[in-house]
């Protein structure tokens, strides 16, 4: 679904993403993990071609994503507030999505309806301004936003940040169900081990800009990660 | 303390964002700032002799004092929408071991160094150097002007309270709404009874004290008001304001740019800076009283009618496109992965200058009183507007890489959000193009012919509506990642 090769993103010389060859077949749930200042979000601003990249290239279910604008139809993305409308509520903001995406009214209602437990009674119909509401709800907002209209890949920026843990169980049961139910890829980073070792088939370890761990999730595979990264912190 | 206070202030000052600008930028800031306090020096100076001139049989004095009601309220109302309130700062001084009362203090302190503080001793310092070098009585004239300075401070004061709390507001507002029917319907006329009082200030110098006391009171008044808020939810947090949702699903007739342009509709309703601009724009329609009330202008210089016309429909066209894609600033990323057409989004703002263009073209009837010429060029000017200057306009947004918090009020004079260098040249055509389209056939053919031509361009403009936008898409998708790059800096 998802080819990088070459990709290499620089500033004013210095390397900040190296990833010579990666592939993420559909329907895969994705994790990405690594320090801050890895990469994470630098790859993904690239997949979504908010940057663009030194060399090299991302191609989307075939298209390449800093040259055709044809990926946009079926990605979706939560990457940070900045993907918030501030000045709409959060129903007007769904339905904006909705629009945009070839959703009416009553598909959104429909989809949104599904996580109404999710949103604990705190962000539909309270006549807020999305500004108004607090960072974990303004994430959950943003993150709901990201499955509307049927997206097969869709990408989360640290979901898991700032939620209180009954959304987080509830946000890793709606992203497995994603990737295995309805073969819709998944990527996701995070720095909360625990959570991605649960959600991912797949966790890759990023480490300034390398790509320097790829793995399959097994049991064992928490146990690695959390020896890599105390690991790392020593050198 | 204060001591402490200043050098933060000063760090602030020194390290705002519209300080650390170009060169040219400060030198035309400290320009403008010269020109406007400039002339309110000069209107302060000539005042008198101007009065004098046009009522002979009236003091010059009791003239300003018969009308100075007028001048407070406008104060009050500029101030209402353009005076920032400096209150969100004291978050991070909360915590630290400072007397609460003294950080209140300063921070009332502070806004007496407002720039809306100095307009009104700019205007009426010359004023009364004048009274006094005519021989006024000194002592009068002093206490008068004192008593002024007060009342200027006292608006100060209460346009925080207004801000603060919606029953002042709408106290405020409705007091405003009477003493204007109640004029405009003649049944009772303020100005009068108000303009004794301001006499009676003058005349009798010891009642100075009023306005000195009302000044004292209303920053009592403050005073108790943060200091009973001083929490993070009471007075210095944000009004959450409630959400007024409208109905705007019978834009969905617009096809595939309804989306946006509801979005835009709230927008603009939901923001203090877009409600600004608004408001801006609308002042931009009384710019053709200009000249159109000088016979000077219509005889001797027509070529400027062209550019009257251009500003009287194209208040909102200008000060709003040219940010075009600023406002959209803040959830930018978003507009660039969301599954968007670029040229959909310019199609949308395309269709709001259009829409605002027209309205401010039907609220320029009354310039028929001037006139049916006028009237025609005004309507040729409306067509330029829409038929080019909206192209021109959005081509210059494109090289506009300001972000913009759209929910605060933008600071008199710090409000330097495109403008830079390449803002003023693609502003130049703006306004000189419809003076060249208008003044050639004019000055070699005929007024009518000016007009034609006028209103030709703009036709054609919209012609290659498509030509244009494709165009402009091309410029915006080029500068794509700067554009986000620029928007996701912080402040």
């Amino acid at each position: 679904m998802i080819t990088t090769s070459n990709l290499t993103k620089a500033y004013n010389g210095v390397t900040v993403l190296n990833i010579e060859n990666l592939d993420i077949p559909k329907g895969q749930s994705f994790g990405l993990v690594g320090n801050n200042g890895a990469g994470k979000t630098t790859y993904f601003s690239l997949l979504l071609d908010l940057i663009q990249p030194t060399t090299g290239h991302i191609k989307n279910k075939d298209i390449l994503v800093n040259e055709s604008e044809d990926w946009k139809p079926f990605t979706s993305s939560f990457i940070d507030e900045s993907f918030l409308i501030g000045y709409l509520t959060a129903e007007e903001y769904f339905y904006f999505i909705g629009e945009l995406r070839g959703q009416n009214k009553s598909d959104v209602d429909a989809l949104v309806s599904q996580f109404e437990d999710f949103f604990h009674d705190e962000i539909l119909g309270k006549k807020k301004y999305l500004r108004d509401l607090s960072k974990g709800n303004q994430k959950k907002a943003g993150i709901v936003a990201a499955l509307i209209g049927n997206p097969e890949v869709i990408i989360l920026d640290e979901p898991f940040a700032n939620l209180d843990p009954t959304t987080q169980i509830r946000l890793k049961s709606i992203i497995k169900n994603l990737a295995e139910k309805q073969g819709v890829t998944v990527l996701i980073s995070s720095h909360d081990l625990l959570h991605v070792t649960d959600v991912c088939e797949r966790i890759v370890v990023l480490e300034k800009g390398e790509l320097v761990k790829d793995l399959v999730t097994s049991t064992e595979t928490l146990k690695e990660l959390e020896a890599h990264f105390a690991g790392s912190e020593l050198v | 303390m204060i001591k402490r206070f200043l050098s933060l202030e000063w760090k602030q000052f020194r390290r705002a964002s519209y300080f650390q600008k170009g060169v040219a930028i400060k030198i035309l800031l400290f320009l403008a700032v010269l020109y406007f306090g400039g002339i309110a020096i000069f209107i302060g100076g000539i005042m008198f002799f101007g009065l004098k001139k046009t009522f002979p049989d009236i003091d010059p004095i009791v003239m300003v004092n018969n009308y100075l009601v007028y001048w407070v309220l406008f104060e009050l109302m500029i101030r209402y929408f353009m005076q920032q309130l400096p209150v969100m700062n004291i978050k991070p001084l909360m915590i630290i071991p400072i007397k609460r009362n003294s950080v209140i203090h300063y921070l009332l302190g502070k806004t007496t160094l407002s720039f809306f503080n100095f307009i009104s001793p700019l205007l009426f310092l010359p004023f009364t150097i004048v009274l006094l070098f005519q021989g006024y009585p000194v002592v009068n004239v002093i206490l008068w002007f004192f008593a002024l300075m007060c009342i200027t401070l006292s608006i100060n004061f209460l346009n925080f309270l207004v801000n603060k709390s919606n029953t002042v507001f709408y106290g405020i507002a409705s007091a405003v709404i009477a003493i204007v029917a109640l004029r405009y319907f003649n049944i009772f006329d303020i100005t009068e009874p108000v303009g004794k009082i301001f006499n009676g200030l003058y005349n009798q110098p010891y009642l100075a004290i009023i306005p000195l006391l009302m000044m004292i009171g209303l920053y009592k008044a403050n005073f108790d008001f943060i200091r009973k808020g001083f929490y993070l939810d009471g007075a210095i947090s944000k009004k959450v304001k409630e959400v007024n949702a409208t109905d705007l699903s019978w834009m969905d007739r617009f096809g595939s740019v309804a989306p946006f342009l509801k979005n835009d509709i709230k927008m603009i309703t939901r923001n203090a800076r877009p409600k600004q601009v608004v408001l801006m724009s609308f002042f931009f329609l009384f710019y053709g009283l200009f000249f159109f009330t000088q016979k000077m202008y219509i005889e001797e210089m027509p070529y400027l009618l062209g550019f009257a016309s251009i500003f009287i429909t194209g208040g909102f066209l200008l000060s709003f496109g040219q940010l075009v894609p600023s406002w959209d600033s803040e959830y930018y990323k978003l507009l660039m992965s969301q599954n968007i057409p670029y040229r959909q989004y310019l199609e949308s703002k395309w269709y709001l200058m259009v829409f605002a263009v027209i309205v401010a073209f039907i609220l320029s009837t009354p310039y028929l009183y001037f006139g049916l010429d006028i009237y025609l060029i005004i309507a040729a000017g409306a067509l330029f507007n829409i038929g080019l200057n909206t192209f021109i306009t959005l081509f210059g947004g494109a090289l506009n890489r300001v972000p913009i918090e759209l929910d605060t009020k933008a600071k008199a004079f710090s409000n330097t959000n495109g403008f830079n260098p390449t803002q003023l040249l693609i502003a130049l055509p703006k306004m000189i193009l419809p003076i060249i389209i208008f003044f050639i056939p004019y000055h070699f053919i005929s007024f009518n012919a000016g007009l034609v031509a006028l209103a030709l361009s703009g036709v054609i403009g919209i012609l290659f509506k498509n030509f244009f936008l494709n165009q402009i898409e091309q410029v915006y998708q080029k500068g794509k990642y700067k554009t986000i790059a620029a928007f996701s800096e912080k402040k």
